[in-house]
C-alpha cells in the first residue's frame, strides 16, 4: 500500500514539475486563449475590411471604428514604434465636451491636435503602453494579423478572455482595453474601446455626458478575480 | 480425566440444579459436577476410563431432563477492513447471514469485527471471508487474544496508513484549493502565478486543476471501489455518497475542461475540482480521526491483553529454563521471582509471596500466597520467590476469559442502538433519492442553471452522515465497558449496561456479599446438665461435611478450641433447614427453627436467649440430640466495610435497596439496621429467592440481584440485572450480567452509575448525529438559501461531515474520564435521612 501511495506521489509530483515547465516555456498547445484570440482577431479584420490600413506615423496597423471616432493601433515593430506599441487613438472633441482639461492629463494619455483623420476632428487622445523593444522578425512580409500573433507569441499577458462579454481583449494597461467579440455570430458588441474612465474623471471630464461613450459599471476579471469596476465604452456592432 | 459441557433443559428451579447434580456426583468415575441454572449447563469432570458420556446423559435423562445434544454450532469472530460506516456493517450482516449454515451475525462498526454463529458441516470460514471480500471489504487473519499484538500492530498500520493517505491528499489539496480559491477572493490580496490566470491561461488552470486532484482521488480510490461496488448491490453506504458526489464534481469538471480546451472558456469559472479534492482530503482526515479515537476506545482491552508476560520461566531437569508463553504446557512447574508477572494461572506448590492482583481485580493491596493458594495470569509477584504449577494456560486462564467476556461486550449491541441500526439501514439511499430530488428541483427553480443544482446535489450526499449514527451507540458501548474492566466490573453485554441504569431496586445476598461470608462462633448457650465444648465438638464434627459458611464456622470454631472432630457415620444436609447426622449412635440435628419445629423439637428452653442473640444481628443454631435440644450455637458474620457506603451510595441514587436472606427475621432486621437497608426479605430458602426477585418485578420494579453468583443463580437470572460479586469463577462469570471481581459493595454503585453514565452518553452521542443531519440536510439542500440565507458550499458540508463522526466519539472518549466511586461516599445519617425524605415526598 505504502509502496503504491508513494509511486503515485512520484508520478504525481514528476507530472506536476513537467507540467509547470511546459506552462512556463509557454506550451502554445495549452494556450487556447492565445491561440483562439488570433483566430478570432483574422475573423475581426476580415469583417472590418478596409478599415484596417497601415499607419506609418506609429509604425503599425490601425483598425479603425465604424464611424472613425477611435482606432486600435498595434506595433509591426516594437524596436521602431515612436510611443506606443499597442494604443488608442480617440476623437478627444467629446472629452473636451465633457469638461476635459487637457492639461491635467496622466503621462500615458497623450494629447494632440494633428491632421483630421476619418470622423476624427483634428484633436485627439492617445491612450497606450509600451510592450518592448523586440525587432520583430516576420517569415514574410509583415501583415496586421501577423503583428498581431507577435503580440500573442512575445507579450501574451497582454491578451484576455473577458468571460461576462464573452470577448478577448488587449490590454492597453492602465485598465484601458480594446476588445473584440470572440465569436461575432452571437455578440452584439463586436468590437470595444474601453477607457478607465478616473484619469478622465481627474481631468475635469463629467463622464456622463461625453458623446459617443457610455458611463457603465462592467463585471472584469482583475488579476482573474471578479470584480465590478467602471469604464467608458465605445461599442460597436459590425453587422 | 475430562472436561465436558452439556446443556441440560426441562430445569425450573435451583433445587433442579442440585438434584442434578447429586445424581451425577454419585456415578463413578466422576470428579466433578456443576450445574448451572442460570446458563442450564451442566460442567461434569470424568474419568474417561471409567465412565462414559452416554451413562451420564442417561443418568440426567432418568431424572426427568433433557440433555440437549450439541447442535455442532461454532463461533467465530472475523476482522474486517474497510469498513466505513453502519451501512457497510449492515450490509456485511446481509451478506454473511445469507450464507446457508450461518445462524447468528453481529458486525460490529467500532470493532471492525463480525462475530458469527454457524454450523462447520455447513459452512466454512473461508466461504464466510470470501463472501466479505466480494462485497468490497477485507476479510482479515482471525486473530486470538493471545496474538493481541498482530491485532494492535495491524490497527497501527491502518492508522498510519489513513494518515499518510491524509497528508499526500492534504499536499495535493492545498494547492489545489488555493489557485482555486484565490482568484475568488476579491477582498484579499494574496500572490497569484499570472500564468495560471484562469481568463488568460484556462486551460492550463483547469489541467493543473485536474493533475492536481488525481492523486487525492487516487489515495481516495477506497471510495469509489466500495462506494460505487455497494451502491451496484443496492445496498449504499457512506462511500457511495462521497463517490456520488465527488465523481458528480470530478465529471462535470473535465465536462468543462474540455469545454476549454475546445474554445468554450467561460467553462473555467464552473470547475469544481478542488470541492472533489477538498472533500475527499476532510473525509480522510475525519477518517484518521475517527481511528485515532476508535482505538482509544479500546485502549482497555489492549491494555487487558498487555498484561501477560511472553515467557516464563519453567523448572526442567533441576534447571530453570526461559520459554515463551505459547510453550508453557499444565503440569509445568514454573518459577516466578519477585517483579515478574505470573504467566499463567495455576497454584502455588513452593514458596511464600505477595501477589498484586489489583490489574485483574483492581484491589490495590497484595495478596499473601502460600502453598495451595491460585495464582492468576498477569499479577505481579512482589517480595518472594514462588514455584507453582500451571493448571489453565491460553485461553483458559482467568485473564483470557475476562478479555474474552469484555470483547464480547464490546461487540454486542444494546437495545438503544437498534433505532440507529433501522435508521441507517435507511439512511442512505433517502439521502441519494432527496439529493437527487432537490438537485432536480433547485435545477428548475433556477431557471436550468445546472451549476447551481449540481452544488446542492454535492452539499446534500457529503454533508449526510451515516457513520456518526452507527458509531454513536457502539463507542460508548466499548468505552463503558472497557472503562468497568479496568475498575473490576465486568458487564457482559450492551443490554446489560442499559439495563442497569433503570434499576431502582436492588436486592443483596446477606451472607458473602453484605457480610464477608466469613462467619465466627460468638456464642455457645447449653441447655442444663450440657457441656459448651461438647456440644460444639459433636456439632463441628456434624457439620464437617457440610458446605454452608455457619457450619464451617463452627467447624473452624472448634478447631480454635482444639476439639478433636468425632467420627460421623452419617451425614444429610436438608436444605435450607440445617443438618442431621449420626455420630456415636446419636442422633444430631443442627439447624434453625423451622426443622427444629419439623422434628418437633420443644425450644421454650432457650427460646429467649435465642431471639436476644437474633436481635443482636447474630445467627443462632439449635442443636438437638437425639430429639431434645441441647443448645444454640451462636454464628455472626462480619459486615463488610464497604457495605455501608455502598447502600448510602445507592441511596443517594434513588435506588431502594433490599436484604435477602435465609437468616430469621430477627437477625435479618439487626443486620438490616446497621447498614440501613430498606426492605428485608428474611426466612427465605435458596430455592425461594428467585420468587422474591419475581414479587419484586411484579410490584413494577426494576429489580438488580446481587449474589455470589453460585447459590443465588435462579434469584441472578430472574433479576433484571444479576451481579455476581467478588468472584472470577466460571460459573459466576455465566451465571451474572455484571460480574464484580472485588468484593468491594461500592463496585455497586459504580457499576449502576456507569450504566447511567454511559446510557447518558449514548443518547447525547444519539442526539448529535440525529441532530446533526437533520439540521444539516435542509441546509445543504438551500432552505436557507431559500429565504435568502447562505448556501452551503460543498467544501463546509465535508468538514461538517468528517467532525460530526470526531464529535461524537470525541464525546464517548469523555467516559474515560469517569471515576469510581470507591470510599468517596461519605456515610452520616443525612443520606438516610435525605433518602427517606424523598421517599416519602
Amino acid at each position: 500500500m505504502k509502496k503504491k501511495l508513494i509511486s503515485v506521489l512520484l508520478i504525481c509530483a514528476a507530472a506536476i514539475v513537467a507540467f509547470s515547465f511546459s506552462a512556463c516555456s509557454g506550451l502554445k498547445s495549452l494556450d487556447v486563449v492565445g491561440k483562439e484570440s488570433i483566430t478570432s482577431f483574422s475573423a475581426l479584420l476580415d469583417a472590418v475590411g478596409d478599415k484596417v490600413t497601415p499607419d506609418d506615423t506609429n509604425g503599425g496597423w490601425s483598425l479603425s471604428a465604424p464611424d472613425d471616432t477611435a482606432r486600435f493601433i498595434w506595433s509591426k515593430d516594437y524596436g521602431k514604434s515612436p510611443l506606443h506599441d499597442v494604443m488608442l487613438e480617440l476623437d478627444a472633441q467629446p472629452f473636451i465636451g465633457a469638461g476635459l482639461d487637457t492639461s491635467k492629463l496622466p503621462d500615458n494619455i497623450v494629447f494632440y491636435e494633428g491632421d483630421t483623420m476619418g470622423g476624427m476632428g483634428s484633436k485627439m487622445l492617445m491612450v497606450g503602453t509600451k510592450l518592448g523593444n523586440d525587432e520583430l522578425k516576420y517569415s514574410g512580409n509583415p501583415t496586421p494579423l501577423a503583428s498581431y500573433e507577435q503580440i500573442v507569441s512575445k507579450y501574451r499577458d497582454v491578451i484576455s478572455y473577458h468571460a461576462a462579454l464573452d470577448h478577448y481583449g488587449v490590454n492597453l494597461g492602465d485598465g484601458n482595453l480594446f476588445e473584440w467579440a470572440k465569436d461575432m455570430s452571437k455578440n452584439d458588441k463586436d468590437i470595444v474601446f474601453v477607457l478607465n474612465p478616473q484619469a478622465f474623471i481627474d481631468a475635469g471630464v463629467n463622464v456622463n455626458a461625453v458623446e459617443g461613450w457610455a458611463f457603465a459599471k462592467v463585471p472584469v476579471d482583475v488579476d482573474g478575480k471578479p470584480a465590478e469596476v467602471d469604464k467608458l465604452l465605445k461599442p460597436f456592432d459590425l453587422k | 480425566m475430562e472436561n465436558q459441557v452439556l446443556s441440560i433443559r426441562g430445569m425450573t428451579c435451583a433445587a433442579c440444579a442440585q438434584r442434578i447434580e447429586r445424581t451425577v456426583r454419585k456415578l463413578s468415575g466422576i470428579g466433578q459436577a456443576s450445574v448451572n441454572f442460570a446458563s442450564e449447563k451442566l460442567f461434569v469432570e470424568y474419568d474417561t476410563a471409567a465412565l462414559e458420556l452416554p451413562t451420564i446423559k442417561e443418568a440426567v435423562h432418568k431424572i426427568g431432563y433433557e440433555v440437549v445434544e450439541s447442535t455442532n454450532k461454532a463461533n467465530v469472530t472475523i476482522p474486517i477492513g474497510g469498513m466505513t460506516c453502519a451501512a457497510c456493517a449492515q450490509r456485511l450482516e446481509k451478506v454473511i447471514g445469507k450464507l446457508d449454515g450461518v445462524t447468528n451475525v453481529s458486525v460490529n462498526l467500532a470493532t471492525e469485527k463480525a462475530a458469527v454463529i454457524y454450523e462447520p458441516k455447513k459452512v466454512r470460514v473461508s466461504v464466510m471471508k470470501n463472501a466479505i471480500e466480494k462485497s468490497g471489504y477485507k476479510a482479515l487473519e482471525i486473530v486470538g487474544s493471545d496474538a493481541a499484538d498482530e491485532d494492535r500492530a495491524r490497527k497501527q498500520k491502518e492508522l498510519r496508513t489513513l494518515w499518510t493517505k491524509f497528508a499526500i491528499s492534504a499536499v495535493f489539496s492545498l494547492p489545489l484549493l488555493y489557485i482555486a480559491m484565490v482568484p475568488m477572493l476579491t477582498w484579499v490580496q494574496l500572490p497569484f502565478p499570472a500564468g495560471l490566470d484562469p481568463m488568460a491561461y484556462p486551460l492550463i488552470y483547469a489541467l493543473l486543476e485536474l493533475i492536481l486532484v488525481i492523486p487525492v482521488i487516487g489515495v481516495g480510490y477506497k471510495f469509489y471501489t466500495v462506494g460505487f461496488k455497494a451502491l451496484i448491490q443496492r445496498s449504499p453506504n457512506m462511500d457511495s455518497l462521497i463517490a456520488i458526489g465527488t465523481s458528480a464534481a470530478v465529471l462535470y469538471s473535465i465536462w468543462n475542461t474540455w469545454q476549454i480546451a475546445t474554445g468554450g472558456f467561460g467553462a473555467v469559472e464552473a470547475l469544481y475540482f478542488e470541492t472533489a479534492g477538498v472533500i475527499i482530503t476532510l473525509i480522510l482526515l475525519g477518517k484518521s480521526l475517527e481511528a485515532a479515537s476508535k482505538g482509544r476506545t479500546s485502549e482497555a482491552i489492549k491494555k487487558l491483553m498487555g498484561l501477560a508476560p511472553k515467557t516464563a520461566i519453567i523448572t526442567q531437569d533441576g534447571a530453570e529454563k526461559e520459554i515463551p508463553i505459547e510453550e508453557v504446557e499444565i503440569g509445568d512447574v514454573i518459577v516466578v521471582k519477585p517483579g515478574a508477572k505470573i504467566p499463567v494461572d495455576g497454584t502455588v506448590v513452593d514458596g511464600h509471596t505477595s501477589v498484586d492482583e489489583s490489574m485483574l481485580t483492581g484491589e490495590s493491596m497484595p495478596v499473601d500466597k502460600k502453598t495451595g493458594d491460585a495464582v492468576y495470569a498477569a499479577s505481579l509477584n512482589t517480595t518472594g520467590t514462588v514455584q507453582f504449577r500451571a493448571e489453565k494456560i491460553g485461553s483458559d486462564t482467568a485473564l483470557a476469559q475476562i478479555i474474552k467476556l469484555v470483547e464480547d461486550a464490546q461487540g454486542s449491541k444494546a437495545p438503544i442502538a437498534q433505532m440507529a441500526d433501522i435508521v441507517s439501514g435507511y439512511f442512505v439511499p433517502i439521502v441519494c433519492a432527496i439529493a437527487l430530488a432537490v438537485g432536480i428541483a433547485w435545477y428548475f427553480g433556477s431557471g436550468g442553471d445546472i451549476e447551481f443544482a449540481l452544488t446542492i446535489f454535492i452539499s446534500i450526499l457529503v454533508i449526510a452522515c451515516p457513520c456518526a449514527l452507527g458509531l454513536a451507540t457502539p463507542t460508548a458501548i466499548m468505552v463503558g465497558t472497557g472503562k468497568g474492566a479496568e475498575n473490576g466490573i465486568l458487564i457482559k453485554g450492551g443490554e446489560a449496561l442499559e439495563t442497569a441504569h433503570k434499576i431502582n431496586t436492588i436486592v443483596f445476598d446477606k451472607t458473602g456479599t453484605i457480610t464477608e461470608g466469613k462467619p465466627t462462633v460468638t456464642d455457645v448457650l447449653t441447655t442444663e446438665g450440657a457441656d459448651a465444648d461438647n456440644l460444639l465438638q459433636i456439632t463441628a464434627s456434624a457439620e464437617k461435611k457440610s458446605e454452608h459458611p455457619l457450619g464451617q464456622a463452627i467447624v473452624l470454631g472448634a478447631q480454635d478450641k482444639s476439639l478433636e472432630l468425632l467420627k460421623v457415620d452419617r451425614f444429610d444436609s436438608i436444605t435450607g433447614r440445617g443438618i442431621e447426622a449420626q455420630i456415636g449412635g446419636k442422633t444430631i440435628l443442627a439447624g434453625n427453627h423451622k426443622l427444629m419445629d419439623e422434628r418437633n423439637i420443644v425450644l421454650t428452653a432457650l427460646e429467649t436467649d435465642s431471639d436476644k442473640l437474633a436481635e443482636e444481628g447474630k445467627t443462632p443454631m439449635y442443636v438437638a440430640i437425639d430429639g431434645r435440644l441441647a443448645g444454640i450455637i451462636a454464628v455472626a458474620d462480619v459486615m463488610k466495610a464497604s457495605s455501608k457506603a455502598a447502600i448510602a451510595s445507592l441511596h443517594n441514587m434513588g435506588i431502594e435497596v433490599a436484604m435477602i436472606t435465609g437468616d430469621n427475621k430477627k437477625t435479618a432486621a439487626a443486620i438490616a439496621k446497621q447498614v440501613r437497608i430498606d426492605r428485608i426479605l428474611a426466612e427465605v430458602l435458596p430455592q425461594d429467592k428467585s420468587n422474591e426477585v419475581k414479587k419484586l418485578q411484579q410490584e413494577g420494579r426494576k429489580v438488580a440481584m446481587v449474589g455470589d453468583g453460585i447459590n443465588d443463580a435462579p434469584a441472578l437470572a430472574q433479576a433484571d440485572i444479576g451481579i455476581a460479586i467478588g468472584s472470577g469463577t466460571d460459573v459466576a462469570m455465566e451465571s451474572a450480567d455484571i460480574v464484580l471481581m472485588r468484593s468491594d459493595l461500592m463496585d455497586v454503585p459504580t457499576a449502576i452509575n456507569l450504566s447511567k453514565r454511559t446510557i447518558r452518553n449514548i443518547k447525547q452521542n444519539l442526539f448529535w448525529a440525529f441532530g446533526y443531519n437533520v439540521v444539516g440536510i435542509p441546509i445543504a439542500a438551500g432552505v436557507l438559501y431559500l429565504f435568502g440565507g447562505p448556501l452551503l458550499n460543498p467544501i463546509f458540508a465535508a468538514a461538517a461531515m468528517s467532525l460530526s463522526s470526531v464529535s461524537v466519539l470525541t464525546n464517548a472518549l469523555r467516559l474515560k474520564r469517569f471515576k469510581a466511586a470507591h470510599n468517596n461516599v461519605p456515610v452520616n445519617s443525612s443520606n438516610f435521612t435525605e433518602y427517606e425524605e424523598r421517599k416519602a415526598a
